[in-house]
C-alpha cells in the first residue's frame, strides 16, 4: 500500500480484510477461553459474532482491542501483521469498541464524556460542535450540555458511539448493544450502523446473542461455542433456525464426564418422565417489574411458578436478569411492580431476610460474595444463616457450633480436616457443599440454585446436581437457574427461557426442542 | 477597632490556612480521596516551615519547607493508598498520628527560632473603614488566595487534567476505560493536596502565630474536610464554609473577652456540628463524588 506497492500489492491490498485474526488460543487456567479461532472481517461489512455465554466471543474481542494477550496466534488489519500489545496499538490501527457497560461518566455533560481521554487543551466549543456534528452525520441526535446522568439509556448510548465515532475508526466493535435498549431504540442504532458502513466505508463487529439482530442487521455471521469457531454463514443464505441450531449445538449430550460416570442417565430418566404438575405452587413471581439504582431494568415483567417436588430449570443467556431473579429471592432487589408469594402467602421483597422467614433457601450465583464468607470457619459459614439453634440467650454455644457442623459435615460428604477449617481453605466444590447443606439444613419450602455448579470439578458437578435432584424428590420446590443448558436439561422438569428480564417461553422437559430452546434464547418467542 | 471588627478580623486570619488546605482537599475528593491525612500535611507543614525559617534565617524559605513536608506526606499516602492499594483511611490516620508524634518530639529536641513574615498592607485599600484592616491587611502570603483560588477552580472545572480528575473521583472505571491512568491522577491530585495543605500549615506557623508549639493545628485539618463537606463538594461552599468555621472559631477566642459566658467546647464543635446538618440538607441533591473513598483497582470488569 505504500508507494513502491506494485499492481498486485494493491490488488491484495483491495481485498484484503479489514481484520483477520488466525489461530487465536488464549486459556485462563484450566479454561480455554478460545481454542485457534479464526475470524475474517471484510472491509466495508457488518460482521455478527454469534455465540452463548463462555462461547469466547468477548475474549477474542479483548485480544483485538488489546485489552487481553492470546497465547497463541497473530492479528492481520488490512493485511498487516499487527502486534495488538496495547489499547494504544488497538487505537491507532484505527479499532474502538462500544462497551457493553457503558464507559460513560454520569457526572459529566455529554461534551465534556465524549472529549474524555483524549489529550491536549478541553476546547468545549469544539466538543460541543463536534457532538452536533457526528450526532447529524449519523442521526445520533443527542443535547451536548445536558448531564449523561438524565439521559435514558437509549440516549447514552448515541453518547458513547459518538464517543467512538469522534475518532474516526475503521473498525467498529459493538457488545451486546441492544441489551438495555427498547425495540425502536434498537432498530434506529442499526439503522445508524447501516448508515456508517455505507457511506462512511467502515467495518462493524457486532456481537450479539440474539438471532433477529444477527438475521436483520449483518452481512456474514461466525458462530462460535466453547470457545471455537463453529460455523460461518452469508446472512442473506441462513435463518434463525440454523442460526439457533449453531449457537445451541446440535448434540447436547455432550454433558461431558457427568455423563460418562453413568450416573446421570439413572437421574435424567425418571426426572424427564414424571409429571410434577400435581404438587402446589410453592413459589409464584407474578409480573415483577425492577429497575437497577441507575436505572436499567432489570425485570420487565417476569413471571414463573415453581411446584412443590419439581425442578423448574431457567434458561437464557447470561445477564437476561438471572442474576436480579437470584437476588429478589435473597431479599436483596426491591420490585417497582408485581409480587412474590411464597407457599401461598406474599412476601414483601427486599425487606431484609423476609424470603429466608418465609421458606426460600438459596445457594447464590457467586458463592464468594455472597455465599459465605471466607475468613470465616467451616462451622461458623455453616450456622450463618440461622444462628438461633446453636445459641441460647445470646450466647453462641461452641460446643453446639460444633456438633451441628460435624454432622452437617458427616452429612454432605464435605471434604475439610476440622470444623475449624477457614473456608477459604477449602475447595471450590467443598465450598459450594458447604453452602448448600447450609441452606437445605435450613429445611426450605423452596430452593433457588444460581449456577450451582460454575467452575467445579466433575466430582463436585456430580454431587451438587445428585443434591439438587434428591431436593426436589423430597418435596422441595426447586429453581434452578443456569446459562448451561445442559445442566439444565439434566435436571430440570420444566424450563422456563428468560429473555430481557421476562420469562418468554415454557416447555415441560419432555418436549424440549433444542432449535425451539435455541430460538427462545435468541429472543424469538416460539 | 471595634468589637465587630476585632471580630471580623479575626475570623479571617483564623480562616486563611483553612482556606489554603481546603483548597487541596477539594481537589483531592474531587479526585476520589477522601484525604483524611490533611492533618498531617498540615501539621508537618507548619513544623517544617518553623525549622526551615529558623535554619535559613528566612520565613519566606520556611513557606517552602512547609510545601514540601505536605508534599512528602502526599507522596507517601498516594503511593500507599493509590499505588498499593491500601486502605485510605488507615493510611490517612497513621500518617496523622505518625507526624504528630514526629513533630513533637523534633519540637522539643530542637529549638527553633521564632521567625515570621511580614504583613502587607494593600495601599488605600486597608484605609477603607472596617473592610480595610479585615481584608487588606494580613501576612504577605494570605493574598497568594488570591491566585491560587481561581487557579484551582480553573484547573478542576476547565482543564483537561481536571476534566480526568472529576471523571477518576466519579466513575474510576468508565475513566479507566477511555485511557486515564486514574490512580496516577489520584496520586496528582493529592499531591496538589500536599502542596496546598502545607503552605496552610506554614502560613499557621510562620504566618499567623511565628513559632511552632506541639500539636498546633489541632484538628484543624478535620475541620477542612468537614468545610469540603460542608460546601457540598463545591469551592465557593468548602471556602464559604472556611470562613463560617473561622468565625466560630473567632467567636470562641473573644466571646469569653467580652464577658459573655458561653461554653467554649460547644463552639469547639460547632464546625462539625454544621458540617452534619449540611450533609443532612444536602444528602439528597448534593453527594460527593461518587466513588469518594474507594479504591481503583484495575481489572476488566
Amino acid at each position: 500500500m505504500r508507494s513502491s506497492s506494485t499492481a498486485g500489492a494493491a490488488a491484495d491490498s483491495a481485498v484484503a480484510p479489514a481484520v483477520e485474526m488466525q489461530g487465536i488460543t488464549k486459556g485462563f487456567g484450566r479454561v480455554v477461553a478460545c481454542d485457534r479461532v479464526e475470524l475474517s472481517v471484510g472491509r466495508g461489512e457488518i460482521h455478527g459474532l454469534l455465540g452463548q455465554n463462555g462461547a469466547g466471543k468477548s475474549t477474542l474481542m479483548k485480544i483485538l482491542l488489546g485489552l487481553v494477550m492470546p497465547d497463541a496466534g497473530r492479528i492481520l488489519v488490512n493485511g498487516n501483521p499487527t502486534a495488538i500489545t496495547d489499547p494504544l496499538i488497538a487505537a491507532k490501527a484505527g479499532i474502538a469498541m462500544v462497551h457493553q457497560h457503558f464507559s460513560l461518566v454520569p457526572a459529566l455533560r455529554v461534551w465534556e464524556n465524549v472529549t474524555l481521554g483524549e489529550r491536549g487543551r478541553v476546547d468545549r466549543e469544539q466538543a460541543r460542535r463536534l457532538v452536533r456534528e457526528v450526532g447529524e452525520r449519523y442521526g445520533l441526535e443527542v443535547d451536548p450540555d445536558t448531564k449523561v446522568a438524565d439521559l435514558s439509556t437509549g440516549q447514552r448510548q448515541r453518547v458513547e458511539i459518538i464517543k467512538c465515532l469522534r475518532r474516526d475508526p475503521a473498525l467498529l466493535i459493538l457488545d451486546e448493544p441492544t441489551s438495555m435498549l427498547t425495540l425502536a431504540e434498537s432498530r434506529e442504532l442499526f439503522t445508524v450502523l447501516r448508515r456508517a458502513v455505507q457511506d462512511e466505508d467502515k467495518t462493524i463487529i457486532l456481537i450479539s446473542h440474539k438471532l433477529d439482530e444477527i438475521v436483520h442487521a449483518t452481512d456474514r455471521v461466525t458462530i462460535m461455542r466453547g470457545g471455537a469457531v463453529v460455523a460461518r454463514r452469508e446472512t442473506a443464505q441462513t435463518d434463525v433456525r440454523e442460526l439457533a441450531r449453531e449457537m445451541v449445538g446440535r448434540e447436547l449430550s455432550k454433558w461431558t464426564a457427568a455423563t460418562a460416570v453413568g450416573t446421570m442417565d439413572a437421574l435424567v430418566t425418571p426426572a424427564a418422565a414424571s409429571s410434577s404438575s400435581e404438587g402446589e405452587v410453592r413459589l409464584r413471581i407474578t409480573d415483577a417489574h425492577a429497575n437497577a439504582p441507575d436505572g436499567r431494568p432489570l425485570l420487565r415483567g417476569l413471571s414463573l411458578e415453581v411446584r412443590a417436588g419439581e425442578i423448574l430449570g431457567l434458561a437464557g443467556v447470561e445477564g437476561n436478569g438471572q442474576t436480579a431473579v437470584g437476588d429478589l429471592l435473597s431479599s436483596l432487589l426491591e420490585l417497582d411492580r408485581g409480587s412474590v408469594e411464597v407457599c401461598g402467602g406474599a412476601v414483601s421483597a427486599g425487606r431484609p431476610g423476609a424470603m429466608h422467614a418465609a421458606g426460600v433457601g438459596v445457594v447464590p450465583e457467586d458463592r464468594h460474595v455472597s455465599g459465605c464468607v471466607l475468613d470465616m470457619s467451616v462451622a461458623e459459614n455453616l450456622v450463618l444463616a440461622d444462628l438461633g439453634q446453636v445459641s441460647g440467650r445470646g450466647f453462641v454455644s461452641p460446643r453446639r457450633l460444633r456438633a451441628h457442623a460435624e454432622r452437617l459435615i458427616g452429612e454432605f460428604d464435605i471434604a475439610v480436616p476440622s470444623p475449624d477449617t477457614p473456608m477459604r481453605l477449602l475447595s471450590g466444590g467443598n465450598q459450594q457443599k458447604v453452602v448448600l447443606a447450609r441452606e437445605l439444613a435450613a429445611q426450605p419450602k423452596v430452593l433457588v440454585v444460581a449456577q450451582p455448579t460454575r467452575g467445579l470439578d466433575v466430582g463436585a458437578i456430580e454431587y451438587l446436581t445428585e443434591r439438587v435432584y434428591r431436593a426436589a424428590e423430597n418435596g422441595i420446590a426447586v429453581l434452578l437457574i443456569s446459562t448451561e443448558l445442559e445442566e439444565i436439561l439434566t435436571l430440570a422438569h420444566r424450563v422456563a427461557v428468560i429473555h430481557r428480564g421476562a420469562v418468554i417461553g415454557e416447555m415441560s422437559r419432555a418436549d424440549v426442542d433444542v432449535e425451539r430452546l435455541g430460538l427462545m434464547m435468541g429472543g424469538q418467542a416460539a | 477597632m471595634n468589637d465587630l471588627e476585632l471580630i471580623a478580623s479575626s475570623a479571617v486570619r483564623l480562616s486563611l490556612p483553612l482556606a489554603f488546605a481546603a483548597a487541596g482537599e477539594y481537589v483531592a475528593e474531587r479526585a476520589g480521596t477522601l484525604n483524611i491525612s490533611v492533618e498531617a500535611m498540615m501539621l508537618g507543614g507548619a513544623f517544617c516551615a518553623v525549622t526551615g525559617a529558623s535554619i535559613t534565617g528566612s520565613a519566606s524559605l520556611g513557606l517552602l519547607a512547609g510545601i514540601a513536608a505536605g508534599l512528602l506526606v502526599a507522596f507517601v499516602h498516594g503511593t500507599f493508598s493509590h499505588r498499593l492499594a491500601v486502605n485510605t483511611y488507615v493510611v490517612g490516620l497513621t500518617l496523622n498520628v505518625l507526624v504528630l508524634g514526629l513533630t513533637s518530639f523534633l519540637a522539643e529536641s530542637a529549638k527553633a527560632t521564632g521567625h515570621q513574615v511580614d504583613v502587607l498592607r494593600i495601599p488605600l485599600l486597608a484605609d477603607v473603614p472596617t473592610l480595610g484592616p479585615v481584608l487588606f491587611a494580613h501576612r504577605w502570603p494570605a493574598f497568594l488566595l488570591v491566585g491560587i483560588v481561581p487557579l484551582v477552580w480553573w484547573l478542576v472545572h476547565r482543564s483537561r487534567w481536571g476534566l480526568e480528575i472529576r471523571a477518576s473521583g466519579e466513575s474510576p472505571q468508565s475513566a479507566d476505560v477511555s485511557g486515564i491512568d486514574v490512580n496516577r491522577r489520584r496520586r496528582q491530585a493529592l499531591l496538589v493536596c500536599g502542596l496546598l495543605a502545607g503552605l496552610g500549615g506554614a502560613y499557621l506557623a510562620v504566618g499567623e502565630v511565628g513559632s511552632f508549639n506541639q500539636d498546633m493545628t489541632a484538628g484543624r485539618g478535620y475541620i477542612v474536610i468537614a468545610a469540603v463537606i460542608f460546601g457540598g463538594w463545591t469551592l465557593r461552599g468548602t471556602l464559604a464554609g472556611c470562613l463560617l468555621f473561622g468565625a466560630t472559631d473567632a467567636l470562641r477566642l473573644a466571646l469569653p473577652a467580652l464577658g459573655y459566658a458561653l461554653n467554649p467546647q460547644l463552639l469547639i464543635s460547632a464546625p462539625y456540628l454544621l458540617a452534619l446538618i449540611a450533609m443532612l440538607v444536602f444528602a439528597k441533591s448534593r453527594q460527593g463524588p461518587a466513588a469518594l473513598g474507594t479504591p481503583f483497582i484495575r481489572g476488566i470488569t
